[in-house]
């Protein structure tokens, strides 16, 4: 177990149930494809023997055997080339298609086992999402967007527009309630896509490439007051991204797919640090590892070898600050915690190898 | 091995699917030519083989109409309500209050431009001393328009929601537009009995397709995102669709709205001539059958000029969203009022008399004086089109030629040599290479000689199967061989030639007319700027209105009903041969610039490759104009299937109208579906 930035691995240790658990997630396209896919698995073999099949009879398997789990209030990013499935995989994930075959709970409820009248009720209040093209309702205005949600949940129109107000000014829309859709830029549109995913309370929030049709600067701008935001509720959320940088800046822990497979599931330190194969390396070659690799990623836990040397690092520090830290440093220094427990150790000569090595 | 694999299992090495057509189109041909003598009933099939289809049509429909008949006049007696109050609130409000609250609504819609055009369309109307009969028109309109919104919009809704209906449902819907209009006047003539409500439901039959369709296209073009917003909000079906779906949808759904409303204007005008109703398409019929010209002119410019308002109107409806003061739209419907109040003190309430008919007779006298002048040019004019174009496509050349008409007369020797030449010409063609090009030839040389009314019925059917078979494949081909023999035995066979014919011809002057048109208008923008407002006001005018021109100038006749099938059709063509030549991508004539094409290089190839598929596409609109615009003018002499319908109309023969309809249908059907084939393959070759 790797033990990294902070929140979402205390988390997935101590939660007794994780807020999102996926099990054995088949998207299967094509003519019957339920059927085609039990045929297929009946014949046996595993998920990629399956899907070879699947293929040659004329099917795409869009997300093949995906599992994973994400703690309550975790940040879980799911990143993939265009193509590798998955926005596929997180409409399964909220049943804007039925998934082929699989499990998928929702704060330990199965969602795919559902009824309608169910489902209708978990997207009003437990469920958000935000899209890549916001999905704004071009007839409404900004604060009739928002409200939407309350709105088709019944709610009466002064209760839900007063309701809003608090969500339309902490996403920095306030004075534009009477605009529409046309009338907002591309950054200001996305505001008021994250402002309705938020109108019904949501503790599970679900956004797919939120950033991506955005100019960078105002996507970097969009990201850290999405992190604000995220700071302040305490949802548990699922952001699918095709840029490598973004996940890592954002994630607490990162999925990464290809062709419909989820190939390596880890911290970002992890990504980067021990990719599984080429894919996911060629992936990490770009970044500059010292700046997302942490400390704890290379630390030798409980190790007490002596470490005389304490020159204050602490498991979140980036490589790239604790190279400078210790670059007088022969011998293996001490980590220690806030309050000032012992850790474990660093080896500076594994800081340097770490920052070097092409992570083969 | 791999390469065989390839090659789909019915073309024959060395051979595509279009020279394989091609050679056995031209096999057939030759064979009929050859047995022809020996066997007569080749080139005519026997009247003893054929079915009474239109007795056994007319039989069916009469048990089907006669069981049905109760609710229907009962729904006719229903009807009759809203259609009266209508009446009464637009015949019975003094005129003043009329024209305030229209050209309030055009304020308040699009401006002080739509209150104008308003105010003076309106104006125009009254000032023509055909009030009454418009407003007449317009109550119908107001009736069936809500009507055929409703069951469109019902349609097109239920085509959302139920995928599986979906397909049978639109093909219901292309029926239902390509079926002439005549053709459903008969039976709902039988069903509703003589009066309005026949125009009125036969109206709202023609004009909720559109509506269906806009509302279809409507709803499948919202953003998918906007769709799964709403349902990630946590909406019902219903709640998604009402409130977000349809509304996101307004705008094409606004467009919808708008050709309804010109389809049921059209067709209100058109259902005039079943009688019983006093508006304004009756007046341009009766002034028409009495050739006071200058009359219809006159009432058919108010059609015109009610159309183009009404669809600005409705068109600005759709395209804008921003509406103007509310306060003078209350002050023109305020003047309005007073108007009418102060002409009902002066006891001048009723509208007045026309100011125009000392016009329309100046008009008349005019055209008379101008027609004796220049009757004989006109006279030339029709009768070189006739001797040289028309007939020999009708008849062909061996009978067309005559001392009379061309000088001579036509031998079978001149035939001989005809084929001996286009023989040469075309085996020369197909040694350089261009075989298609060579068949093509031999073909079309078989047709003109033989004309398109005589030629053997073998020859038609195996020829429109080969290309149906190239254009989509094996279904179409089965589908158009056995629709095609079903016209066969139907006894419908020689009227399904002669209307092959006319449209076949106005359909090829419109390709060559539109076609260069739509060329000048891509390369010239002057042209385009003097084209355009043309265009817009043809495809406004109500068909029926297309025939007041040419029957003043060219009296009753095939070369009349051709001309106004030809000024209705042409349009499409030039519209969609220039939006395919001026949309080619700016790179790639760029690209071609760059590698030293001149401005001709570049247009013959780069973008007239590149527009082949929107110029199909037009083809295919005018091939439907052409068969919508047919029946209409069988009104002022055609031969034909529209002949056949319009009869049966008079004489409430509904076998006869319903099967001769069911024939037109089945040509628009096959000559769609080859046009829209060949579009399609080019646009995949061309990967768009």
């Amino acid at each position: 177990m790797e033990t990294g930035r902070g929140r979402g691995d205390a988390l997935i240790s101590m939660a007794e149930q994780p807020a999102i658990s996926v099990a054995g997630l088949w998207q299967v396209f094509g003519s019957d494809a339920a059927s085609a896919f039990r045929r297929a698995q009946d014949e046996g073999g595993s998920a990629r023997e399956i899907a070879a099949r699947l293929e040659e009879r004329g099917h795409i398997p869009a997300v093949r055997d995906a599992c994973f789990e994400v703690a309550e209030g975790e940040l879980f990013v799911i990143m993939g080339l265009s193509g590798s499935g998955k926005s596929t995989l997180l409409r399964g994930i909220s049943r804007l298609v039925e998934p082929t075959a699989g499990r998928v709970a929702i704060e330990g409820e199965d969602v795919l086992a559902a009824s309608k009248a169910r489902m209708t009720e978990l997207r009003r209040s437990r469920i958000g999402m935000v899209f890549q093209h916001f999905g704004l309702f071009p007839h409404m205005s900004v604060i009739d967007n928002v409200a939407f949600p309350l709105k088709v949940g019944g709610m009466g129109r002064h209760e839900r527009h007063d309701k809003v107000q608090g969500i339309i000014e902490m996403v920095g829309l306030k004075g534009r309630e009477g605009a529409y859709p046309r009338e907002l830029s591309g950054g200001q549109r996305q505001r008021v896509g994250i402002a309705r995913s938020l109108a019904g309370d949501c503790s599970v929030w679900f956004l797919d490439e939120p950033f991506s049709a955005l100019d960078p600067l105002i996507r970097r701008q969009l990201q850290d007051e999405f992190l604000d935001i995220r700071a302040r509720l305490n949802t548990t959320i699922v952001f699918i991204t095709h840029d490598i940088a973004e996940a890592l800046k954002l994630a607490d822990r990162i999925a990464i797919m290809r062709d419909g497979e989820i190939v390596q599931i880890g911290t970002p330190a992890d990504i980067v640090l021990h990719p599984v194969d080429n894919y996911v390396r060629e992936f990490a070659r770009d970044v500059v590892r010292g700046r997302h690799a942490k400390v704890g990623s290379i630390m030798r836990a409980n190790d007490d070898r002596a470490a005389r040397d304490t020159p204050g690092l602490r498991p979140d520090m980036t490589l790239e600050d604790a190279l400078a830290t210790c670059m007088a440093h022969h011998e293996p220094v001490a980590v220690y915690d806030d309050v000032g427990n012992l850790l474990g150790t660093v080896d500076p000569q594994d800081i340097a190898s770490a920052l070097k090595a092409d992570g083969g | 091995m791999t390469a065989s694999r390839e090659l789909p299992a019915t073309s024959m090495p060395g051979l595509s699917r279009g020279k394989l057509a091609a050679l056995l189109t031209l096999v057939t041909g030759a064979a009929c030519l050859l047995l022809q003598d020996f066997a007569p009933w080749i080139v005519r099939f026997p009247e003893a083989w054929t079915l009474p289809a239109t007795e056994l049509v007319g039989a069916g429909l009469d048990a089907v109409l006669s069981a049905i008949k109760p609710v229907m006049r009962a729904w006719s007696w229903l009807l009759s309500y809203p259609m009266s109050w209508a009446n009464a609130v637009l015949v019975g409000s003094p005129w003043p209050l009329i024209i305030g609250a229209f050209t309030a609504a055009g304020w308040y819609i699009g401006g002080f431009r739509m209150a104008s055009l308003t105010f003076l369309g309106f104006g125009f109307v009254l000032l023509s001393g055909y009030w009454s009969e418009s407003m007449n028109t317009l109550s119908l309109v107001s009736v069936s328009v809500p009507l055929a919104v409703l069951a469109g919009g019902s349609l097109g809704i239920l085509a959302n929601e139920v995928p599986r209906i979906r397909a049978a449902l639109l093909a219901t819907l292309d029926a239902m537009q390509t079926i002439p209009t005549f053709a459903y006047l008969t039976p709902l003539l039988l069903l509703f009995g003589f009066g309005p409500v026949v125009g009125l439901v036969a109206s709202a039959i023609y004009a909720a397709p559109p509506m269906a369709r806009n509302v279809i296209l409507g709803l499948e073009r919202v953003d998918p995102e906007v769709k799964e917003a709403s349902i990630m909000s946590g909406a019902h079906r219903w709640q998604q669709l009402f409130l977000v779906e349809i509304p996101a949808a307004s705008q094409q759904i606004m467009v919808g709205v708008n050709q309804c409303l010109m389809a049921s204007l059209s067709m209100v005008i058109i259902a005039a001539v079943i009688g019983g109703f006093n508006d304004i398409g009756w007046e341009v019929l009766l002034t028409m059958r009495k050739a006071q010209f200058g009359q219809a002119f006159l009432a058919g410019l108010v059609i015109v000029i009610f159309a183009i308002v009404i669809d600005r109107l409705s068109g600005s409806l759709a395209l804008e969203r921003k509406r103007h003061d509310r306060r003078v739209t209350w002050g023109l419907l305020l003047s309005g009022a007073v108007g009418a109040v102060l002409l009902a003190l002066a006891g001048a309430d009723t509208a007045p008399d026309g100011v125009f008919s000392a016009a329309a007779a100046a008009v008349d006298d005019g055209l008379g004086a101008f027609t004796a002048t220049h009757g004989a040019t006109l006279d030339g004019i029709k009768n070189s089109a006739m001797f040289y174009g028309l007939l020999p496509l009708r008849i062909g050349l061996d009978q067309a030629v005559l001392p009379f008409t061309w000088g001579f007369q036509w031998t079978p020797a001149m035939s001989l040599w005809l084929f001996a030449i286009a023989a040469l010409v075309g085996l020369g063609l197909a040694a350089t290479g261009r075989q298609m090009a060579g068949a093509g030839l031999l073909i079309a040389v078989g047709v003109v000689e033989t004309g398109i009314a005589e030629l053997p019925w073998p020859f038609v059917i195996v020829g429109t199967t080969a290309l149906a078979w190239v254009a989509q494949g094996t279904r179409l081909a089965v589908l158009s061989a056995a629709l095609l023999g079903l016209v066969l035995i139907s006894g419908l066979w020689d009227r399904a030639l002669l209307s092959l014919y006319l449209s076949g011809a106005a359909v090829f002057a419109c390709v060559v007319a539109g076609g260069a048109l739509g060329l000048l208008s891509a390369v010239s923008a002057i042209a385009w700027m003097i084209i355009r407002p043309v265009c817009d006001m043809l495809q406004t005018i109500p068909l029926f209105v297309f025939l007041i021109p040419t029957l003043m100038f060219f009296q009753i006749g095939e070369f009349s009903a051709f001309l106004a099938i030809c000024a209705y059709a042409v349009v499409p063509m030039i519209r969609y041969t220039r939006h395919g030549l001026v949309s080619t991508p700016p790179e790639m004539l760029e690209a071609a610039v760059s590698s030293g094409a001149t401005p001709w290089q570049t247009m013959t190839d780069v973008r007239m490759p590149y527009a082949a598929p929107a110029i199909l596409l037009g083809l295919n609109q005018t091939i439907l104009y052409a068969f919508a615009m047919l029946v209409i003018a069988a009104l002022i002499g055609t031969t034909g299937l529209g002949q056949s319908i319009y009869l049966a109309l008079g004489q409430a023969d509904v076998g006869l109208g319903v099967s001769a309809g069911a024939a037109m249908a089945i040509l628009a059907f096959i000559a769609d579906r080859l046009a829209q084939g060949f579009a399609e393959e080019r646009r995949k070759a061309l990967g768009l």
